[in-house]
This record gives C-alpha cells, sequence and structure tokens, in this order.
C-alpha cells in the first residue's frame, strides 16, 4: 500500500511539472505583451520594455520555464503584474470560494443524484425509472453556463428567492449566495450520478453476496442500502474525483455568470489580460489540486475496497 | 449487523458521516460579518483595483477609489457641462499663462500619522510626476511644469514652464493633482500599489478582498463637506450584463450598463430604478493601415471611406443608442467637427478603386475585439465593401492578442495589420484624441502609421494655445488630415448608461463617469 501511494505521489508530481511547462509554451505562443496591459496606454515604449525585462519576459523560453520552477520550490509564485500582489496570497484568497462553490456541487449531485440512482435500480423500467432516466439525459446534456444564466433570470431576477450576484457576507449569507451556482454546477452531475450508480447498482445485485442476502430473506431496502450500494458507490467516488476537474472549469462560468469571486475567474481575466503570474500560478495550484484529489480517491478507494487492497499487495 | 472493512476501528458510514460534517462545516466556514446598521452604497466597477499611486494608477477603476480616499487640488463638477470646482483647494487662480496661485484648506489630516496637508505635499506631489525617477505614466499631465513654489504653509505657486491649454480640463481636477505627503511615499519605497501609504479623503479603506470586494468606510479626521454614505461597497464586475442583472436582482445601488442594453432601459427602466444616458468621450473608428501594401495607393483607402455606410454600422452595432460621429472629439470640447469630410457614396467608391486599377476587388482583413458591438460593425462594413468588390475577412480577437496587434514592440502583427475598427477613451481635453496620432506614436498606438508632420506641428501647438477659439480650429484642422489622409473611418462616441436605484442621487461626471463620495440619498 505504501509503495503504491508512493508511485501515485511521484506520477502525480510530475504531472504537475508536466502540465507547468505546456502552459508555459502555451502562452508563450499566444499575441499579447503583459508588461503593456500591466503599464497602460499612456507608458512610453522604454517603460515597457523596462519592464518585460524586470519580469523576465525577454529571456529564452526554457529559462523562463526554469526560474519558475525555482520559484515555486522556494514557495514563490510570483506577483500579479496588474496589482503586484502576491499571486500565492491572491489565489489562497480566492481558492475558499472555488472549494464552496465545488464542494456545493457536489452535494447537490450527491445529495440528489444517489438517491435518485437507488431507487431507480429498486425498481428498474418503472415509470419512475423512466422518467429519471429521461430527466438525467437532459441535465447531463444541458451546458453548465445555460442552467446558471436560466436558474439566475428565474430565480433571482424573476422571483427574487435568491441573490443574482456575489458571494454573500457572512456563513448563512455565504450559503444563500452558494445555492444557484452551486446548482448549475451541480446539476449535470445530479443526472450523471444517478445514471452511474444505477448501472452500478444493477451490476452488484447479481453477485453472490447479494443473492445470500436475499435467501436469508432480509428486506429490498436493507439489501441496497446495507450491502449493495457500499460496493456499487465505490466507482462513483472514483468519478467525482475525476469531475473536480469537470466542476473545476465550470466555475468559471458559474463565476462569470454570478459575478462570484474565484479562482475559475480569476484564471479567465488572467489570460484575457496576459497576466503571465496569475495564469501560471492559478494552473499550478488547480492541477496540484486536481491531481491531490484524484490521488486521494485512488488512496481512498484502495483502502476501503478489499479487492484492491488484495490485488496491491500481490 | 455491521461489516468492518477495515481493521482500523473506523466504520466507513462513519468516516462518511465525519466527510459530511467536516463537508458542511468548511461550506460554512466564517469568513466577517458586515456591521449591522449604516448606511452603504453598492455599487459596481469594471475592474478591481490595481494600483492606487496617481503617478502609476492604471484606468477608471482605480480613480474612482482614489477620488474616495485622497484629496486632490481640483475635482470635476457633477453635471451635463464640463467644469471643475477647487477639492483640497480652497482657491486657485491663474496669475498668468505660466503661474497658478494656490492655496489649501487648513485641516486636511493624513491617515498613519503623517500630518495635516500642507504646500510642501502638493510642491512633492506635482514635481514627482515629473521626476524622471518615478517613471510616471502620466507624465505628460504635467508636461510643461518647471517647478511649484512654496509661498507659505498652505499656499504655493505652480510655475509652467509655457502655457499649457490641457492644465484646467485634464490635470488639475483628475488623480495626477492629488496631494501626497513626501515622508509617506519615501517610508513606502518611492511608491505604492494597492496599499497607499496613507489616504486624506472623504473615505478610507475598510477592506479589500482582492477581485472580489473593496469596502470605503467614511474618514471620521475629514473635515470638509461630509460624505452621505457611511459605506462604499465596490464590487468588481467586468461583465456588463451580469452587473445589470446584479442590480435587477436588487444587489447593486449603481452600475454602467452595456451600449446594447441602451434602448431597453430607456424604454423601460426596473421597478425602483432609473436610467440616463450620457454622452461618451470615447471614440470608435475604422482604421486603415496605410503602410500595408494594398491600401499604399491612396484612392483605396478613400473608396472605402466613401464605401461605408457609417450610419448603418452604428446602427447595427448600437441598436439605436449611439450616433454617428464626425471625428475623434466628442460634441462638448473644444475642437470638435459638427460635419466630416467624407459621406456614403458607393458610386465614388467603385470609381476611385477603378481609377486605382483594383475594379475587380480585393481581399483584406478586419481586426476587431470579439465583443458583440464590433462584430456586428465589422458585419456591416463587411457587406458595405462587398457592394464595391471588397471582400473582407473578420478577424476577431481577445483584448490580450487585440491590443498588440500594432505595437512593433509586441512581435511582427503590424506589418500585416490592414482593416481594424478600435475605440479609445479619452479625458475632456481635445490633446487627449490627438495625442496616439502623431508621428512619434507611429507603431505605438498609432496603428494606421498615419504620418503627418502637419498634425504633429499642430498637436504640440495645440497643447500651448491658451485662446479657445484658436485651439479649436487648430484641432478641427487635425481631424480634417486625418480624414484627408484615407486613413480614418469615423464611427461613432458611443453612449454611457447609466443605472441607479431611485433610494440614491448619483454624481457623474458629463461623461457618466462616477464621483462616488459625491453620490447621496435620495
Amino acid at each position: 500500500m505504501l509503495t503504491y501511494a508512493v508511485k501515485r505521489l511521484g506520477l502525480a508530481l510530475a504531472v504537475v511539472g508536466a502540465v507547468i511547462a505546456v502552459v508555459f509554451v502555451m502562452i508563450y505562443v499566444i499575441p499579447g505583451d503583459p508588461a503593456a496591459v500591466a503599464l497602460g496606454p499612456r507608458a512610453s515604449p522604454a517603460l515597457v520594455a523596462e519592464l518585460r525585462q524586470r519580469m523576465g519576459l525577454d529571456r529564452p523560453l526554457p529559462i523562463q520555464i526554469v526560474r519558475f520552477y525555482g520559484s515555486v520550490l522556494s514557495g514563490h509564485l510570483g506577483n500579479d503584474i496588474l496589482s503586484n500582489e502576491s499571486v500565492l496570497t491572491i489565489i489562497l484568497g480566492l481558492m475558499p470560494h472555488t472549494l464552496r462553490l465545488i464542494l456545493g456541487a457536489m452535494s447537490w449531485s450527491i445529495l440528489l443524484g444517489i438517491p435518485l440512482g437507488c431507487l431507480s435500480a429498486m425498481r428498474p423500467g418503472s415509470i419512475f425509472d423512466r422518467i429519471t432516466a429521461v430527466l438525467s439525459v437532459s441535465v447531463i446534456a444541458v451546458p453548465a453556463f445555460v442552467i446558471a444564466i436560466y436558474a439566475l433570470l428565474i430565480f433571482s431576477i424573476g422571483l427574487h428567492w435568491f441573490p443574482a450576484i456575489g458571494a454573500g457576507e457572512d456563513p448563512m449569507d455565504e450559503l444563500y449566495h452558494l445555492v444557484l451556482p452551486s446548482l448549475a454546477i451541480g446539476l449535470g452531475w445530479v443526472g450523471y450520478i444517478a445514471r452511474m450508480l444505477r448501472a452500478s447498482i444493477l451490476d452488484v445485485q447479481g453477485e453472490n453476496h447479494v443473492r445470500t442476502a436475499r435467501a436469508f430473506g432480509l428486506s429490498e431496502r436493507k439489501i441496497v442500502f446495507d450491502y449493495v450500494l457500499r460496493i456499487a458507490i465505490l466507482p462513483t467516488l472514483t468519478v467525482l474525483g475525476i469531475g473536480i476537474g469537470q466542476m473545476l472549469s465550470s466555475a468559471v462560468f458559474a463565476e462569470i455568470v454570478f459575478a462570484r469571486p474565484g479562482i475559475g475567474k480569476l484564471v479567465y481575466d488572467a489570460i484575457i489580460t496576459r497576466n503571465y503570474p496569475i495564469v501560471t500560478g492559478t494552473v499550478l495550484v488547480t492541477t496540484a489540486f486536481f491531481v491531490l484529489v484524484n490521488l486521494i480517491a485512488d488512496l481512498f478507494i484502495a483502502w476501503l475496497d478489499p479487492r484492491v487492497r488484495y490485488s496491491l499487495q500481490r | 449487523m455491521t461489516i468492518k472493512f477495515t481493521d482500523r476501528g473506523i466504520t466507513r458510514r462513519r468516516l462518511l458521516q465525519g466527510a459530511a460534517i467536516a463537508g458542511i462545516a468548511a461550506a460554512a466556514g466564517p469568513k466577517y460579518s458586515l456591521a449591522a446598521g449604516g448606511s452603504v452604497l453598492r455599487v459596481r466597477s469594471y475592474a478591481d483595483i490595481q494600483n492606487l499611486d496617481p503617478a502609476h494608477r492604471t484606468g477608471q477603476p482605480d480613480g474612482d477609489v482614489m477620488n474616495c480616499i485622497f484629496a486632490s487640488l481640483a475635482v470635476y463638477k457633477a453635471g451635463d457641462t464640463w467644469s471643475w470646482q477647487p477639492f483640497a483647494a480652497k482657491s486657485i487662480k491663474q496669475l498668468d499663462p505660466t503661474h497658478v496661485a494656490f492655496e489649501l484648506h487648513p485641516g486636511i489630516m493624513y491617515s498613519d500619522g503623517f500630518g495635516e496637508m500642507t504646500a510642501d505635499d502638493a510642491k512633492f506631489s506635482f514635481e514627482r510626476m515629473i521626476d524622471p525617477k518615478t517613471k510616471s505614466e502620466y507624465v505628460d499631465d504635467w508636461a510643461q511644469l518647471d517647478h511649484v513654489e512654496v509661498k507659505d504653509k498652505y499656499s504655493g505657486v505652480i510655475v509652467l514652464k509655457q502655457a499649457f491649454a490641457p492644465l484646467w480640463n485634464s490635470t488639475l481636477p483628475t488623480d495626477s493633482a492629488i496631494i501626497l505627503p513626501q515622508k509617506a511615499i519615501e517610508a513606502a519605497g518611492g511608491k505604492f500599489d494597492t496599499k497607499p501609504p496613507c489616504t486624506s479623503g472623504p473615505y478610507r479603506i475598510k477592506s479589500w478582498e482582492p477581485k472580489t470586494k473593496l469596502v470605503l468606510e467614511r474618514n471620521p479626521d475629514w473635515k470638509l463637506t461630509k460624505p452621505d454614505f457611511d459605506e462604499i461597497h465596490v464590487m468588481p464586475i467586468e461583465d456588463e450584463k451580469t452587473a445589470e442583472l446584479g442590480f435587477e436582482g436588487g444587489e447593486l445601488d449603481y452600475t454602467w450598463t452595456s451600449v446594447s442594453s441602451i434602448p431597453r432601459y430607456l424604454k423601460n427602466p426596473p421597478a425602483g430604478a432609473k436610467f440616463v444616458r450620457k454622452p461618451s468621450l470615447a471614440y470608435v473608428w475604422m482604421g486603415i493601415n496605410q503602410d500595408f501594401p494594398q491600401f499604399k495607393d491612396i484612392r483605396v483607402r478613400q473608396a472605402i471611406q466613401y464605401a461605408v455606410d457609417r450610419k448603418a454600422v452604428v446602427e447595427a452595432a448600437y441598436l439605436g443608442a449611439a450616433e454617428t460621429s464626425t471625428g475623434l472629439i466628442a460634441p462638448g470640447l473644444p475642437g470638435h467637427r459638427t460635419k466630416g469630410l467624407i459621406s456614403h457614396d458607393v458610386a465614388k467608391a467603385k470609381k476611385l478603386l477603378k481609377e486605382a486599377g483594383l475594379e475587380n476587388g480585393f481581399t483584406c482583413t478586419l481586426a476587431i475585439l470579439n465583443k458583440a458591438e464590433r462584430l456586428a460593425a465589422a458585419q456591416v462594413v463587411q457587406a458595405n465593401l462587398a457592394e464595391v468588390g471588397i471582400t473582407v475577412q473578420i478577424e476577431p480577437h481577445d483584448s490580450g492578442t487585440f491590443w498588440s496587434l500594432g505595437s512593433e514592440k509586441a512581435g511582427s502583427s503590424w506589418k500585416t495589420l490592414q482593416l481594424i475598427i478600435d475605440r479609445f477613451s479619452m479625458e475632456p481635453d481635445p490633446s487627449w484624441a490627438t495625442a496616439w496620432f502623431t508621428p512619434e506614436q507611429i507603431g505605438v498606438w498609432n496603428w494606421e502609421r498615419f504620418n503627418s508632420k502637419e498634425f504633429g506641428d499642430l498637436h504640440k501647438k495645440g497643447l500651448t494655445e491658451l485662446d479657445p477659439a484658436k485651439r479649436a480650429t487648430m484641432y478641427v484642422k487635425m481631424q480634417n488630415l486625418m480624414e484627408e489622409s484615407g486613413d480614418y473611418v469615423f464611427l461613432t462616441h458611443e453612449a454611457t448608461g447609466v443605472l441607479y436605484s431611485n433610494k440614491i442621487v448619483p454624481a457623474l461626471r458629463p461623461d457618466g463617469i462616477p464621483l462616488l463620495s459625491r453620490f447621496k440619498k435620495a
């Protein structure tokens, strides 16, 4: 198990390193001058050239990448070229907003998706199962930003049930502000998890231990929730781990539509303004976060599922 | 019956319960609470603050806040005509073309123990703007400043090298005339960014969450006119449509709107809100790169000028919210032209193309910023030019790419730049409009590569001419030169839509820019 964890950690670090190199190459080839953006239209060409030099943008690409790796290892991600604030400080300030948003979206998808999946699996082919199937496919197919815009128009502007923009002031207000954006991101995942869990439950229901439980005369409800779900939910955990990446990209739209602070909107704005330190810093942090979540999910599954654990021991 | 999956004494159920509780706790984690009571003004800014140093400010979002936390010598008056009023100054007077006397209000205190504002501070602040060591992007605002003479604790004289016409229009009433104490600036290392070493205006910064919200609170030490609101919450919302929805959802008291929303709000403002349309100073034009081989012949450029139906372009792009312009300089400013030189004339365009040997047409590109109104404008231009046989390929760019297209320092795209729809904003002095099109600006901001020595000379003369009538004539001539070059098709000055709650009375410059510290309760 320890060897497995070390190997996975090494792989995770390699992925983060590779992603940073790719991002550097990508932002190097797209046109746009961050120094000119930082100084504004009234800056003289000499001032712009001087800032480019200070930012190290006049150095060859490999040197820029090596310097960035060096500063990352020393715990410094550079400064925002516009405000001169520390990139790490900005990211750490905004990360909780995005984490709350993703956590909220995951909560929606788990709280709605798992019961729907279970109930559908308990009555396969029923009207409820069919309606759930249609709704699930529908919400999976609709992009998060479309859901966000309609949720905003209907529930905020039309009905005034929820706030339209911002992240809230106090904990309860924050939760209140979180409802619509997290629903917009999580709704597609509700359908996805419901369908996946249904299929997984039906699969597990055919296994020997479930048949034995039935033979003992246990209720169907007890069988599903106590014996089937425990195994059937494992693939869902893996998918949710991978889904963090998808939710991070959906968070960009939700943060723009609902004018929420967050790292999704931060990186979007940074790309537009060629604010390279913010782009590289945010990509580094989000990649590390994504890789870490998947690493934890894998280790968690290995820990929970005896079959995986035994296979690793072999 | 409980099945144990581990031998560590933790059941999966307990683990999942713990995770759920931790998740809820994290989601509702404490942050900060707003003090109960008090009056709060909630406004939208199109971007977060970036630099509050008067010498290095980057845009209007900085200016909106700086107006609240610092005291400048003078400020623009709110209203529909351009004028100014003293602010930190008790009086300001032009003694002769090169001398301006001022006297400060006594009792304007800096925060953080930096004492009272004095004439010495004014001398330091203004001379700092022109000090090469400061490397200020706004050095041109004080281009003719020689020095400041200090008369006594509160009085001084600004001494210019020669007369400087923009001084009263776009220097003294702007953030370039903010006064800061030398000790504070030196303590900050000669400059600062988003954390001022001290403040002196009607408000001070209470809190700032980058990219989230800036909270200003009333400065208890401010002795001049007391502001109406206890706090101002400035929310950076880049997207205008999002801001509009935020306003309609009751989350904002004031916002600019998108130009395309102006007709809708004029006709039907949201309940409990008022809407005003303000003329903008910005100018939008289509430029033609005269150094691109296809456009070296002036007849080709003129053909394009005649082929474009400016009225149709502006109508399509702004849906009736904006008027066509006659040049760079907006109505109300000296040098505004009542009429342009070119009118839509397809037959003349075809004739010019024939004379240039291009009666069979050609293909060219039109670069635009990827905004809805620019795309609409480009599509009409495309249709207009198709009528005379020119095939236009529209190339939308994001802002990072777009704003470097014509810059010689940012790559080689300036060589292949052909047609471009562009927009610049400006301050209320005509020199702000013409500054970017001088020969020195070729390859910097003069992307049409318009090269007129006469234009450059007139721009320089315009800066020192104090006679308003003579000055206006110069700027009219300059715009004529631009149009005669064949390089420019002037489109519009756009318009600014301002949406505000009927519970407030906004203080707005004639171009709609807010003067936040002077907003009042209705």
